[in-house]
């Protein structure tokens, strides 16, 4: 056996190793979390632990889902998730837009301003708001959680959005202009088509802090939960196998939604479409 | 592209029209229960289909923790519009609210109550200092001990269980370390335990005969000496313990102090492995503090005859009963506890009553009219642990400086000092 060949061998058992391990560092943890959400009251203390979730059966898991409000918060929590992701992306890109392609006085000072939106703590506003939110009858519905959580998203969309427009040359959009586009027109055929793995980015981050905000959800709401905001409320202090159970749960639609998106975040990353 | 322009029209469409069918969803004659109380889930769960089921109107069953659901009260009093109907909260929760005003008196709900035979001390209790009846008592609970069967072995020789000092719990917890090499004794030291009310309500009284007056007196000193000793037994985790519960289910502790509910998943799962006592005395008694919850009701309720009508519901002998049975919270009222209680919640009966009946018992009330200030007074004695146990800060120094931040709270807040220190005119002094 050559030298070189030891080499390259070499090589692919470190690379696979490499891949091994990343995947190990993310599947483990959620694999033990299924241990504990299926494995029921006696699995969490049980040692050594069953190998397959679903060896002690799905009880555990269904006297989790059978619990009132469950469905209900899960519906409330998908909902204003994908209400923040549409208004953070309606709101944001257009701003990502406009500071990546235009100059204006206090540019900097804005992108400023729209990170400033992150460094009030929720709960020094909680009061405010929540008096706010009833008078004006937002209190309490879908629709009020998902516009504070579009102003948490709003900054990371806009960011990200104007850095994904300045990495789209000028000159595309010049040339369209030239064959007869009008601004909007190249920006919805040129444009829009280039940025769109960025943009599909950056609405799963809105998604996903959407999804993990409890603080705001539960001083805002009180029968229309989102799950995070119906669970961490009462997961902390709930036996073991519940918590696993809720964390299962919480982690579920994160990890569909970002498989059914994955071809454009994919594409972000420079990996040809699959 | 296709895809993803599908998946954003999809998510636009349904959001409008769930957040459409949401909003006017508001059902008529619904009354919303919001509680501090039987937060953990499967206790949730008990309210809405057991306990509630009986009630006459359709009640909305809603927890909080506390600091949110001060913040939520404070709120719809300020906007001036309710959705709230009624709450269920600890009594140091529910006393902050008289000042925000965020309790109707209930003084029409005072003489069914009365009738029923919850205790006239404990109706004075829900006047909150006021003249009028701000909250009904709901249900009590307290603290109790409870070993593993296989931790009575190691029980020094002389001792009654259910008559421990401190001292014999010390020596019982270190003849299990030095034979076993565990340290098998737990505390609910964690974010979310209950140590504070440990301080509060059991080892100062025990030592001190007191707890604000004497914070800082040479009895003591010579406590935190001992409970230091005694940490050294101590399983290290209790740090991190919330409920003790469950360190007992995994074995991790044999002998464990907390509330009754938060004992209870281990005792109901396994009753023939436990044994429960009271907590142990010390020169001045045998300290234990009753919790009470109370119900209220907001002003301007929305539907303040449901909410009336659920409170009635849950003062009903029967009701009371099925609480204690399923939820391990005691009757306010005169029930009869049957004898076909399940075998958990029979040793919490015991436990209880043992610690209710012990000669040498000595009542600490719950901090009484600190308001809001109830947080940093609990703060003050958890500092006071964590410098001295923990961090093994010296005794005396760190008691005079804690003893500064508790004056200013009493002085700040004007308490006047509760059992078990001697009333005070004015403030309540730390001598």
């Amino acid at each position: 056996m050559s030298e070189a060949t030891v080499s390259i061998r070499l090589r692919r058992v470190m690379f696979w190793s490499g891949v091994a391990m990343l995947c190990a560092w993310v599947l483990v943890p959620i694999y033990l979390i299924a241990l504990g959400a299926f494995g029921g009251r006696a699995g969490v203390f049980r040692w050594p632990k069953n190998l397959l979730p679903w060896d002690s059966g799905l009880a555990a898991m269904q006297a989790f889902l059978a619990v009132e409000g469950v469905w209900t918060a899960a519906v409330n929590g998908a909902l204003v998730a994908c209400l923040t992701m549409l208004f953070s992306l309606l709101l944001g890109a257009p701003a990502g837009y406009a500071l990546a392609r235009y100059r204006f006085a206090g540019q900097d000072a804005f992108r400023m301003l729209v990170v400033l939106t992150r460094a009030f703590p929720l709960a020094i506003l909680a009061l405010p708001l929540t008096v706010t939110f009833i008078r004006t009858g937002l209190y309490d519905t879908p629709l009020g959680v998902a516009l504070v959580h579009t102003a948490l998203a709003l900054p990371f969309t806009a960011l990200v959005s104007s850095s994904l427009f300045m990495g789209i040359p000028r000159e595309l959009e010049e040339a369209a202009w030239i064959f007869g586009c009008t601004g909007l027109q190249a920006f919805r055929k040129i444009v829009l088509p280039l940025a769109l793995p960025g943009l599909a980015a950056a609405a799963i981050f809105s998604f996903v802090i959407s999804w993990n905000e409890v603080f705001a959800a539960s001083v805002l709401t009180v029968r229309n939960r989102t799950l995070t905001a119906y669970l961490l409320t009462v997961l902390a202090e709930s036996p073991l196998h519940f918590r696993f159970a809720g964390g299962f749960l919480l982690i579920l639609p994160s990890v569909i939604f970002i498989f059914a998106v994955r071809k454009y975040l994919f594409a972000m990353w420079g990996i040809a479409n699959r | 592209m296709t895809g993803l322009k599908r998946l954003l029209a999809a998510t636009a469409f349904t959001a409008a029209a769930v957040s459409g069918a949401a909003t006017q969803g508001a059902l008529a004659q619904e009354t919303i229960f919001l509680s501090t109380q039987l937060r953990p889930i499967e206790e949730a769960t008990k309210v809405r289909q057991i306990i509630l089921r009986g009630a006459p109107g359709p009640v909305t069953f809603v927890v909080e923790e506390p600091s949110p659901f001060q913040t939520r009260m404070d709120a719809e009093t300020a906007a001036g519009k309710r959705t709230i109907s009624m709450v269920g909260a600890l009594h140091g929760e529910l006393s902050p609210l008289v000042g925000s005003k965020g309790l109707d008196p209930v003084d029409d709900l005072a003489a069914r109550a009365r009738e029923r035979g919850v205790p006239e001390a404990m109706l004075a209790l829900g006047k909150l200092g006021t003249d009028r009846q701000m909250y009904i008592p709901w249900m009590q609970a307290t603290y109790i001990m409870a070993a593993r069967k296989e931790a009575l072995q190691y029980l020094p020789a002389g001792a009654d269980i259910n008559a421990l000092s401190y001292a014999q719990l010390k020596d019982w917890a270190k003849a299990i370390q030095d034979r076993t090499g565990k340290r098998a004794l737990g505390f609910p030291a964690g974010q979310k335990g209950l140590m504070p009310r440990f301080f509060q309500g059991y080892l100062y009284p025990s030592y001190t005969g007191g707890v604000v007056s004497t914070f800082k007196n040479a009895d003591a000193e010579a406590m935190w000496a001992a409970f230091k000793d005694l940490w050294t037994h101590v399983n290290p985790n209790s740090a991190s313990y919330d409920f003790m519960q469950e360190p007992l289910m995994a074995g991790e502790v044999m002998i464990a102090f907390d509330h009754v509910a938060r004992l209870k998943d281990a005792l109901v799962a396994a009753p023939n492995d436990y044994v429960t006592f009271p907590a142990p005395s010390a020169g001045k008694g045998r300290g234990f503090m009753p919790v009470v919850a109370g119900l209220g009701i907001a002003p301007g309720a929305p539907n303040r005859a449901g909410a009336a009508a659920a409170i009635d519901h849950l003062l009903k002998p029967e009701t009371q009963v099925t609480m204690a049975r399923e939820l391990g919270f005691f009757p306010v009222v005169k029930a009869d506890l049957p004898t076909d209680l399940p075998g958990g919640i029979t040793l919490l009966v015991e436990g209880v009553a043992k610690t209710q009946g012990a000669k040498d018992a000595l009542v600490s009330l719950l901090p009484v009219g600190l308001g809001a200030k109830s947080g940093e007074f609990s703060k003050v004695y958890m500092d006071t642990f964590q410098a001295i146990v923990l961090r093994g800060a010296p005794i005396r120094a760190t008691l005079d400086a804690q003893a500064a931040t508790l004056q200013t709270i009493m002085n700040e807040t004007k308490a006047p000092c509760w059992a078990p220190d001697k009333p005070s005119d004015g403030a309540c002094k730390v001598n």
